[in-house]
């Protein structure tokens, strides 16, 4: 009996082997040639920040050298725009930025352009050239461009007063898309 | 009863797997076993710290010495100002800088003091489009290099091109393109029977055209041997272009990135086997579908083994971020097709990367490429393939950034390795060669 239930049980193992051997022989020899199983090295990060989720906090300098940080800007709709002075689209939107600069003193909203992949001098330069009118601060080492996972300037993220995310626009924003944005972000505040 | 039950099925499936697969695993080890991690000297820096050095480009010449080149900012140059040299005030304004030249006879230990290039500071275009160099069978240097056109405009640049004069130094830099503000992008290489060839993007056609890719034949006395003459077109217009040479000089192999009309943007080869007189129709290396309406400054890099295998690697997005990564293929059939794409390592972020490789005397491949660590930071990453084509060494890290660490250059030859790039924080930036040594 006890040999009996020993063959039943090897056989059952033996079955379950017959076929699982080749799959895992198939696994070990012939994926790593398909490239697929060459990513043992690092994984993916968290994915982009969405629409609902708070904002990702930063620390920079500006332009002039002072701190300009997420938290200086909490209880107050915000507008960011992330930009270099070598990007064409960029430069594109930047009249539009500035009106929305200007509006946003009388609207209750704030908007600051982070320049990315970029010099300071470059920055300055083009900043007076395009007299630009809303701060602007330097991530000159990427860090805030890669936490909010940019592939590359212009990118616009639109923030509400608790510092949720409410929309975004990767590459150049419209009029019109960028006004019914910040209709997004000012509605709950004019409510307050 | 349960218990032991159970205890028996254990020992069974533990007994029978240890029994199949320690008869399999002799089979199993020469494909699963990686290589070992190259042992790598420390860091070096090249270039002088305060005029911001910055990409790098490694050659070795006919004698056996390691050349370097790179730029540096012109100290007290000042900036061009982009609104005096750009009615439109489109364009970025470019530092004015300089070409330097160093080499080393002991195998990146020790370094001479550079010379430079240019003898009128210029603004010269750094990051991925730097200056490059090559030597002829004398080891008379020759450097190319590209800078704005008049209106400062980077994508309508001009090509310039210097050699090393009989005094030491080098002679005035000129101009390459005959149609002016057109080109950028070049690459230069000695050709074996002596002249050299110089390649680069150009768009003289312009809008709404893609670029097309020109080509220049100059002798060893610097003189032009034929005119500017185009061999292809659909390039992207900011893609680094890769070259290799077979055949005592009669093949040429140019590796670009293509944009088609509804801007997927996949790498391909075109070769020559008249010596770069005229290129065969591109041929796709994979399929890759990245659809992108921006221009990525990133391209492609080849090398060709004693065998005759091309091998490419390339930074791709692909049709979704879930793909982006460093990828490599090889030809056996130089260069009608290409194997199946393998990624060497996928993209942490959504950022561009830039690989670059070379293949050594011993038929390895070395792949050099720059992605995030766990901490954010772009760092430089090495890899190599052993010329069994499937064996490869687990992922080192080789620099260590404070800031970020980015473009990398590899060169070889016989059991030397090296490898440099830019590292850059906040407002500067740094050359870091690091070495090691290469079984033959």
């Amino acid at each position: 009996m006890k040999f009996e239930s020993f063959c039943i049980e090897f056989n059952r193992w033996r079955t379950f082997l017959k076929w699982s051997l080749p799959l895992c022989v198939i696994m070990v020899v012939i994926l790593p040639g398909t490239g697929w199983s060459q990513h043992d090295h690092q994984s993916k990060p968290n994915s982009a920040p969405v629409m609902g989720t708070p904002a990702v906090s930063f620390e920079l300098k500006s332009l002039e050298g002072k701190s300009v940080g997420l938290a200086g800007f909490r209880g107050k709709p915000l507008v960011l725009n992330f930009f270099a002075s070598w990007c064409d689209p960029c430069r594109d939107e930047m009249p539009l930025l500035n009106e929305l600069a200007s509006k946003g003193v009388k609207d209750g909203y704030s908007l600051i352009g982070i320049a990315v992949e970029d010099t300071r001098a470059a920055v300055a330069e083009y900043a007076r050239e395009a007299k630009l009118t809303f701060p602007i601060a330097l991530d000159l080492n990427s860090a805030v461009k890669r936490s909010y996972r940019i592939f590359g300037p212009p990118a616009t993220f639109f923030i509400d007063g608790q510092g949720v995310i409410r929309d975004v626009v990767l590459g150049p924003i419209t009029p019109e898309r960028a006004r019914e944005a910040i209709r997004r972000i000012t509605i709950g505040s004019k409510a307050s | 009863m349960k218990v032991l039950r159970s205890g028996r099925r254990i020992s069974v499936l533990h007994i029978s797997v240890f029994l199949i697969f320690s008869a399999y695993s002799a089979d199993l080890a020469p494909q699963s076993k990686p290589r070992p991690a190259l042992d790598f000297t420390a860091p070096i820096a090249i270039g002088a710290g305060r005029a911001n050095p910055g990409a790098p480009f490694l050659r070795f010449a006919p004698d056996g010495r390691l050349f370097a080149i790179w730029t540096e900012d012109r100290i007290g140059g000042k900036t061009k100002n982009a609104a005096a040299h750009h009615g439109t005030g489109k364009m970025a304004p470019s530092p004015l800088r300089d070409a330097l030249l160093a080499a080393s006879s002991d195998g990146g230990k020790t370094w001479s003091q550079a010379k430079h290039i240019n003898s009128v500071a210029e603004a010269i275009q750094s990051e991925e489009n730097g200056p490059k160099v090559a030597f002829t069978a004398d080891n008379r240097a020759y450097a190319v290099w590209s800078i704005p056109g008049d209106k400062g405009d980077k994508t309508r640049a001009n090509i310039r091109f210097a050699m090393e004069d009989n005094t030491g130094g080098f002679t005035a830099a000129r101009t390459l393109n005959e149609v002016k503000d057109t080109a950028r992008f070049p690459i230069i290489e000695a050709t074996p029977e002596g002249a050299l060839l110089v390649a680069w993007i150009d768009r003289r056609t312009d809008n709404p055209k893609p670029r097309q890719l020109y080509l220049m034949r100059i002798g060893a006395d610097g003189k032009a041997l034929t005119a500017n003459y185009p061999v292809g077109e659909g390039l992207c217009e900011c893609c680094k272009l890769g070259i290799a040479f077979a055949d005592v000089g009669k093949k040429v192999y140019i590796v670009d990135r293509q944009v088609n009309d509804k801007q997927v943007r996949n790498h391909v080869l075109r070769k020559s086997s008249d010596g770069g007189a005229s290129f065969g129709p591109p041929v796709e290396i994979s399929d890759d579908g990245w659809q992108v309406p921006s221009c990525p400054h990133s391209g492609p890099s080849i090398g060709r083994d004693r065998r005759g295998w091309l091998h490419v690697s390339w930074f791709t997005l692909g049709r979704s971020e879930e793909e982006a990564g460093i990828y490599y293929s090889v030809s056996k059939d130089d260069g009608k097709s290409f194997a199946p794409r393998q990624l060497v390592q996928v993209n942490t972020a959504p950022e561009i990367l830039y690989s670059n490789l070379a293949v050594g005397d011993n038929d390895f491949v070395y792949l050099a490429w720059s992605n995030l660590d766990n901490s954010g930071k772009a760092q430089i990453f090495l890899r190599s393939l052993a010329p069994d084509g499937n064996t490869w060494s687990p992922v080192q890290q080789l620099s260590n950034a404070k800031g970020n660490a980015s473009r990398p250059v590899l060169v070889t030859r016989s059991t030397q390795l090296h490898v440099a790039w830019t590292e850059t924080n906040g407002e500067d930036s740094s050359i870091v060669l690091r070495s090691a040594a290469v079984s033959q």
